[in-house]
Formats: C-alpha cells, sequence, structure tokens
C-alpha cells in the first residue's frame, strides 16, 4: 500500500505493508536511524517519536495511520548541528549518554515533556517518563531536562 | 614536552612504496614490530585471576604503532581500538591516554573501532573492567614510540639533531621550523623504530586526570548510525531466527508452509537447532518466524525448584577453597552464627538486541557486529562456513550495552550461515523475546555464611561458601583453560574471598550444574558475594552492637597490607563524607556496605525510605578508590551506572524457570529501575594507588547489601533474598 507523510518536514511516499510498524519505515525505509528498536511492545521507549507533535511508540504504530501525518525524527528535532534543540544542547552540556542507545528515545520523550510542562519539577520528569536505560544515565537524564526547560525558557523569552 | 630519552636505536628498517602510506585519505605509518608486552601466558595469568592477584592482561598483543594509529591528512590521529565502547567510556580514555604521550590534543584523536583487518586483535574480548588497567602503560608507550619515530624522522628532513625537536599539538618544531605529524608522515619513506622511549612522569600529564567529555558525546546526542542495529550493505536482506524455547529442548519438526508464502519471504532454512526466515524487509522477516510451526523435543520440564536445588552448594559438582586461613572447625560447635542468602537469575537485557549484518562472498566473509569479543566471532564463522579464520573480517561498531552479554554467545554464525545461503548480505536481528529467552544468563547463587564472635565483637571464625553456576569460560576459552582451572570460576570468583582480616576465615566457590547457559554479566560474582557477606557483616555489627562502619573498620587491621589501607581509607572517608553520623529522620533507613573488585574500592552508603508501602532509595554516596583516574567524570558515570544496575537488581531483576522456560519474555516481565527510581548519587574518590584499576564493576557490589542494610535500619526485617519485589 503506498503510504504519504512527512518526515521532519519532508514529504515522502511509501509503498510497503499497512501494518509494518512506523519504527520500520523510518529506519529501514527513510534510512533515518537514529529511532532505536528496543522491545517492539511499546514498553521501552527506545523507538520515540513525534506524530503531529505527540510522542508515539512507533515500534507499535502500523504506519498506515500516519498517511497524511507529520513524523518527527529526532534527526530533524534540531534546526541544525550549529542550532541544537534545547534538549540536545543539554544533553550535550550534561554528558549524558552512555552506550547511548536508549539517549534518542529519551530525547524526544523530553522535548514533548519540557513542551507540557515548561517548568517541571524532578517528580514531574519521574513520574512522566517511562523510557528505559541499562547504563543508568537515569540521573543525568532527570538533570539534563531540568537544564533543557531552562534553556527552553530563555529561548522563549529571546523570541 | 620532553624529547629526552630520544636516543632511538634503529632495530628495523623498512621500505615501503609511498602509495602503501596513503590510504583512505590518510596515511598509515609503516610496518614496525615494537615486541610483546605481556608475559605469553594467557592461561597462567587466567589462573592469577582466580588468585585475584594479578591484573588482567590486556589480550592486545599486537603493538606496532600503525596498528593502532594512522595519521591523517588533516593532522588528525585514527586511534583505531580494539577495546569495545559499550557505553563505559574507553574511547574517552584512551584518547586521554595517547594524546598524553603523542604529542598532539584529545580532540586531535578520532577513535574508532578496529576491524580485525586494519588494527590490533584482542585475544580476551572487552570486559572484566580491564581495559584501562589494561591498556595504561601499553598504550602510552605506543604513542611515546611513535612521537619519537616522528622525531627521528622531521629530524632527518631538517637534518637536525633531535634533541632540538619539540613537539604539541600535532606539530613537531625546530628552532623557526615547523612540520605537521601529517607533513612529516607524507615526506618520509623510511621509519626508525626507538626501544620504547620512557614514559612522561605524572606530574606533567596534560591530559590524565583532568574531565573530558565523552569523545562519543556528540554522535550520540545527534543519533547518528554507530551501532550494529543501524549498518546497511546494497542489496541486504533481513532475518529473524525461531530458536528453541524451552530449555535443552531440540527441534523435532516444523512445517514453515505458511511462513514461505508470507509476502516477501525470499527463505526459510531450518539448521540443527533453528529456523531462520529471510525476507525483504524487517517486518515479513518477523511476522513470517511467527507462522513457523514448530515442534520441540523437550527431554525435562524444568521448574524453579529444580534450579533452587541444584544452585546449592551441597548439590555442586567441583569446588576451589579460595582461603584457607586458620581453622573453621570451631563453626561446628555452639554459638556459630549462621546465614542464607539467594540470588535469581539475571538477565543482560542491553537495549540494543544482538544482530550481526553478515555478507558471504566464495570463501571470503565480511561481518559487522556488536560484540565483546570479535576475536572469538572470527573463529567460529570460520568454523560455522568453512573458511580460513583469516578470510574474515570482523567490523565492530560501537555497542548498545554489554555488561557481559556480547561476549560469548554470537549471532554472527548463524547470519554467516544464512548470508550463504542466499548469496547476499543479511541483517540478522533478535527479537526482545530471543533475548530474554534464549541466550545465557547470570547465574543464581546460593550462599552459606557462617561466623562466630569473640566475647569482645570481633569476628574470629568467618566461612563463606557461595553455590553458583559456569561462567561461560569452559564453553569458550576451550578445555585447556578449564582444565588448568579445575572448575569455571574466572569471573565468578570474584568477591569470594573475606577482605577483612579475620585469623580464622575459608571461603570456597561450587560449581553446580545447571541446565540452561550462563555467563559473565556486570559483576557477576561481585553482585552475589557482596550482598552475602556485606548483608552478613552487617548482621554481625548488629549481633556485636557495634556500628557498622566501625565494626568493618576495625576488622581491617593494618597489615602493611596496601589494599587494606585503600580499604580503610574508603570506609574512614564514607563515614566522615556520607552524613552518615548526622541525625536523621525517622522515616529514613540508613546501610553502608563495601567492596573490592580488581583492586578498586568501592563503598556505599545508601539510605531508604517507605513510599507508599514500597522500598524507595533516595540517596546514595560512594566512595570509589579506582586508583588512578584518568577521566573523573567517565567514572562518575560508571559509578552512577552501576549504582542503577545494582538498584535495579536488588530491588526487580529476576527470571524464572517455570516449564523448561523462562518467566521474562520482554522488559514489561523484567522490571528494572526507571527515572522514577532514581535516588540522588554522589561519588567521591580517594585515590589510592598510581595505577589505573577497573571501575565497570566494583561499585556494583556495595549497592544491594548496602539497601537490605538500610531496611533493616528502618524497619528491622533483614532480607536475604533477592529481588525484593
Ligand atoms: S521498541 Fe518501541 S517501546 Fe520498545
Ligand atoms: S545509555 Fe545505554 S541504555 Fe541508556
Amino acid at each position: 500500500m503506498k503510504i504519504s507523510f512527512s518526515v521532519n518536514g519532508n514529504p515522502v511516499n511509501v509503498d510497503v505493508d499497512p501494518e509494518t510498524p512506523l519504527l520500520w519505515v523510518v529506519r529501514d525505509e527513510l534510512k533515518l536511524k537514529a529511532t532505536k528498536f528496543g522491545c517492539g511492545k511499546a514498553v521501552c521507549g527506545s523507538c520515540s517519536l513525534h506524530i503531529n507533535g505527540d510522542l508515539v511508540r512507533s515500534c507499535s504504530y502500523p504506519v498506515k495511520y500516519a498517511e497524511g501525518k507529520q513524523v518527527t525524527t529526532l534527526e530533524g528535532l534540531s534546526e541544525s548541528e550549529k542550532k541544537l534543540h534545547p534538549v540536545q544542547e543539554a544533553w550535550m552540556e550534561i554528558n549524558v549518554p552512555q552506550c547511548g542507545y536508549c539517549q534518542p528515545g529519551f530525547m524526544m520523550a523530553a522535548a514533548k515533556l519540557i513542551q507540557e510542562i515548561p517548568n517541571p519539577t524532578e517528580e514531574d520528569i519521574r513520574k512522566n517518563i517511562s523510557n528505559i536505560c541499562r547504563c543508568g544515565t537515569h540521573p543525568r537524564i532527570i538533570k539534563a531536562i531540568l537544564k533543557a526547560a531552562e534553556l527552553n525558557k530563555a529561548l522563549i523569552a529571546e523570541s | 614536552m620532553s624529547t629526552e630519552n630520544n636516543n632511538p636505536t634503529p632495530k628495523k628498517k623498512r621500505k615501503f612504496s609511498r602509495r602503501k602510506f596513503f590510504k583512505r585519505g590518510g596515511i598509515i605509518l609503516g610496518t614496525t614490530l615494537i615486541g610483546v608486552y605481556f608475559g605469553r601466558n594467557i592461561i597462567r595469568r587466567k589462573v592469577a585471576q582466580i588468585a585475584g592477584d594479578m591484573d588482567l592482561p590486556l589480550g592486545i598483543m599486537n603493538m606496532e604503532p600503525d596498528f593502532w594509529f594512522e595519521i591523517m591528512e588533516d593532522n588528525t590521529v585514527l586511534l583505531k581500538l580494539a577495546k569495545m565502547e559499550m557505553g563505559q567510556g574507553i574511547f574517552t580514555g584512551a584518547a586521554m591516554i595517547a594524546a598524553e604521550e603523542l604529542g598532539v590534543t584529545v580532540e586531535q584523536i578520532n577513535v574508532q573501532p578496529a576491524t580485525t583487518k586494519n588494527g590490533p586483535t584482542d585475544m580476551l574480548g572487552t570486559g572484566g573492567s580491564s581495559s584501562t588497567s589494561g591498556m595504561y602503560t601499553p598504550l602510552r608507550e605506543v604513542a611515546a614510540t611513535m612521537r619519537e619515530m616522528l622525531i627521528s624522522a622531521a629530524a632527518k628532513i631538517w637534518n637536525v639533531d633531535a634533541s632540538t625537536i619539540s613537539v604539541g599539538s600535532g606539530i613537531l618544531q625546530s628552532g623557526l621550523q615547523q612540520l605537521s605529524y601529517a607533513e612529516v608522515t607524507q615526506q618520509t619513506t623510511e621509519w626508525v623504530v626507538p626501544k620504547t622511549p620512557a614514559l612522561k612522569p605524572e606530574s606533567e600529564f596534560q591530559y590524565i586526570g583532568k574531565e573530558y567529555k565523552r569523545v562519543d558525546l556528540k554522535p550520540k546526542v545527534m543519533g547518528e548510525s554507530i551501532f550494529s542495529i543501524d549498518m546497511e550493505l546494497p542489496d541486504m536482506l533481513y532475518a529473524t531466527i525461531l530458536y528453541c524455547p524451552y530449555i535443552g529442548g531440540t527441534l523435532k519438526s516444523v512445517n514453515s508452509d505458511d511462513a514461505i508464502k508470507h509476502p516477501g519471504v525470499v527463505k526459510v532454512e531450518r539448521s540443527d537447532d533453528w529456523i531462520g526466515v529471510i525476507a525483504e524487509n524487517r517486518f515479513a522477516s518477523v511476522m513470517a518466524c511467527r507462522k513457523l510451526k514448530a515442534e520441540w523435543d523437550v527431554p525435562k520440564m524444568w521448574q524453579q525448584s529444580d534450579i533452587d536445588e541444584m544452585i546449592k552448594p551441597e548439590n555442586g559438582v567441583s569446588f576451589i577453597k579460595l582461603q584457607k586461613d586458620g581453622s573453621i572447625d570451631d563453626l561446628d560447635k555452639e554459638n556459630t552464627f549462621a546465614q542464607t542468602y539467594n540470588t535469581p537469575i539475571g538477565v543482560h537485557a542491553q537495549m540494543e538486541p544482538n544482530g550481526t549484518i553478515a555478507h558471504v562472498q566464495g570463501d571470503k566473509a565480511l561481518i559487522i557486529t556488536g560484540t565483546q569479543w570479535a576475536d572469538n566471532v572470527q573463529g567460529k564463522i570460520a568454523k560455522a562456513i568453512g573458511i580460513k579464520k583469516k578470510n574474515v573480517e570482523i567490523k565492530t561498531t560501537f555497542l548498545g550495552g554489554g555488561f557481559g552479554g556480547r561476549y560469548f554467545q554470537s549471532t554472527a554464525p548463524a547470519a554467516a550461515k544464512l548470508s550463504q545461503l542466499v548469496g547476499k548480505p543479511v541483517h540478522l536481528l533478535r527479537t526482545r523475546e530471543e533475548e530474554f529467552q534464549n541466550r545465557y544468563y547470570r547465574p543464581p547463587s546460593h550462599h552459606k555464611l557462617r561466623a562466630k564472635l569473640s566475647e569482645d565483637g570481633m569476628i574470629e571464625t568467618i566461612d563463606h561458601v557461595y553455590g553458583s553456576a559456569d561462567m561461560a569460560i569452559k564453553a569458550n576459552a576451550g578445555d585447556l583453560v578449564l582444565k588448568m582451572l579445575g572448575a569455571d570460576f574466572a569471573a565468578g570468583g570474584h568477591g569470594t574471598r573475606v577482605l577483612y582480616n579475620i585469623k580464622n576465615r575459608h571461603s570456597k566457590i561450587v560449581n553446580c550444574k545447571l541446565p540452561f547457559p550462563t555467563g559473565i554479566w556486570r559483576g557477576v560474582g561481585q553482585f552475589p558475594n557482596t550482598f552475602a557477606i556485606e548483608s552478613f557483616i552487617d548482621e554481625l555489627a548488629i549481633k556485636a552492637g557495634k556500628d557498622p562502619i566501625q565494626f568493618r573498620i576495625d576488622h581491617l587491621t593494618d597489615t602493611g597490607d596496601p589494599l587494606i589501607v585503600r580499604a580503610k581509607k574508603v570506609l574512614e572517608t564514607l563515614a566522615e563524607k556520607s552524613g552518615w553520623k548526622s541525625p536523621k529522620r525517622e522515616d529514613i533507613g540508613r546501610g553502608v556496605a563495601l567492596c573490592e573488585d580488581r583492586k578498586s574500592f568501592a563503598a556505599a552508603m545508601i539510605e531508604v525510605k517507605k513510599v507508599d508501602g514500597k522500598i524507595k532509595v533516595t540517596r546514595v554516596v560512594q566512595v570509589v578508590d579506582p586508583g588512578k583516574i584518568i577521566n573523573p567524570d567517565g567514572v562518575r558515570m560508571q559509578v552512577e551506572g552501576a549504582t542503577m544496575m545494582g538498584i535495579s537488581a536488588c530491588l526487580y531483576e529476576a527470571t524464572y524457570v517455570k516449564d523448561s522456560q523462562f518467566t521474562a519474555t520482554n522488559y514489561h516481565q523484567y522490571p528494572m529501575a526507571m527515572l522514577s527510581d532514581s535516588p540522588e548519587i554522589e561519588v567521591i574518590f580517594t585515590e589510592g594507588s598510581e595505577k589505573p584499576y577497573g571501575v565497570g564493576e566494583p561499585p556494583i557490589g556495595p549497592v544491594a547489601p548496602a539497601i537490605v542494610n538500610a531496611i533493616f535500619d528502618l524497619t528491622g526485617e533483614r532480607k536475604r533474598r533477592l529481588p525484593l519485589y
């Protein structure tokens, strides 16, 4: 089946089994590899991306539902390498990743969180993000999200 | 930078055609032989590891600088590292160590995983917290050798005495003349290899010991394709394999009619013990794999109660005594305090599932895989598809976590077979279900501890008996090693011995046979042993009516042993800086524990409280002495990671055996610590040695016992079986 949607602002058309999880379409058809496969069951959050601004676990989202929608992956989160999204900037500053595999999913969740809750407390972060990290970057993720929220506020104040 | 010792003794001069120097836009230094830095007898060292008296050797035998470094045209240096980056930060540490002697900045070094073709091979693999300690001296020596080679080449170009040349930031300078490393390399056809130069004294270190961000930070934040799951080859097909879901089961029959009809499926292949489905895309291979109708012969329906029984030391098949000081006969008499502790079967659960891209063409194979032990994979492939080992090229990538789970079993042989079959590259990826149900596991353990206290509340006699299973040395390091050892405890032996100076102290590790494969895991011995011993020590301290930290210090009497001095220092620092002695709220419990592993020490003070009836770890202070610290933030990360993994394994993690299957099939049945479990973590260092020791595993040791000791402090209830939930 032919399905059209946009990814990171670019229109795409794919011809795949409509039940294919969006994750595999993004990774293998569109060659955007930041979105990761962890569990395939919407449990770990490694495959998190945004669809029409909502946070979605793409391993459990058949591509047919993406028709006409706007998908953002980590590759499209920042405007450019020079102008990083506050989340990525904070991640750089706090030196968050270890193996790095879970990080794209966490960053996508974090970007959504600071949009919904611009002034998150540590408790807000703990409660609202249920991704899994095996390397134990948890303490730094919490710090980085607090930092990202700060950077984000500064950005909003500027504009 | 010092250029003394620049007294090159030509060992070998070789000429190469200029073409050989220019490769992939970069320049390769001519082949030179620096010599082997380590004892040749790996087996003896393996035995020595058991005794815990020696450092892990570096498994990399090839110390030729051109194997390690390439100087690129843009005057950066490519460092081809045979140690894998799986999150532990070894690439960053290695860049810092190499830059120190090479005369370049850390930023000028670009670390990439070595392939089996272009770089040094690593006979031992990456694990055992051994990479930094193993590489610290050799890597500096190779780097220093290369620096001296560049200096003598520049001396020849300028026709000056080498002692007039200084280096820094990849630039050589003599008087007013300057050349970059790249320029000198381009102009040099003949290299003079000096004897290994003396190394910089610590006082001149520019990078080692300073705070550096990870060298792989940017690609990881930008989500670049760095893992094996991200790799592609042209014309690649996708494969999923169905393995036997039963312990000890074998494949009886399979009906693949429906699978083969599934759209996109190219081939279904039955091997002895698995069935592979090759398709045009991942989804098709996964869906078709689900349509396989396989029948399995299951010789015995194992239950968890069988495993619990088999892991008891009295049911073991062989043992090694690791400590036998004085006599423990006393313990058979009255007034003996005895307890039993248990840890469950653990899963690695690294976030990137195991997978391989294989491309077999005739008698050659290209393998791209995330493994902790490329050398081992190379041999396995050669065997699996009947080609020469030297014709197998292994390219490794960043690993999406390792934790010991990518050491032994590999998906590469099966991927190679499938590629051979279809004549195309094949990307084999295990499903998360296979990762949970068909792997090797952290073996469960059963500990028996007995002790006697003297009248003044000191431990007079102590005995630790640790029942656990194979750590996978037998199957993978070869029979010879196993025979030399008598049993299979290279990894598990860690932490079995009692660290404290007690006159009568015995410890022994008992090898129990289990029906499923078991192997290394982050701190595979350290985690269960420290849980058992340090819980027991806490129980004894309370029996003796002593402060748990002071009780431990009292048993670290100074014998002149530097390890004891370091252990004491770690505990004293913990007592002083963790807030241990400060008044605490009633709803908080505090516990401590200490561990030594591979000459690194970690002591933790942990605070817990009850939230909605459930224990929550709220604060962790770890005092760590890993010897010389290369990158403080790198060590901090490892301590934080080990702390989280320790909390996770203590509170939640376990899989059980039911009807010959493992109960956890995916993360929802194998709960792990989440952001909501993340406490405040403070890491304090005491650098007790001039040599760096491992830090990936040691800090996992004290976490579980400090938690259960804190729970006792809070509730008066003693937990002796993990996990708690
Ligand atoms: S891969 Fe989608 S949530 Fe785990
Ligand atoms: S950084 Fe490795 S799983 Fe999170």
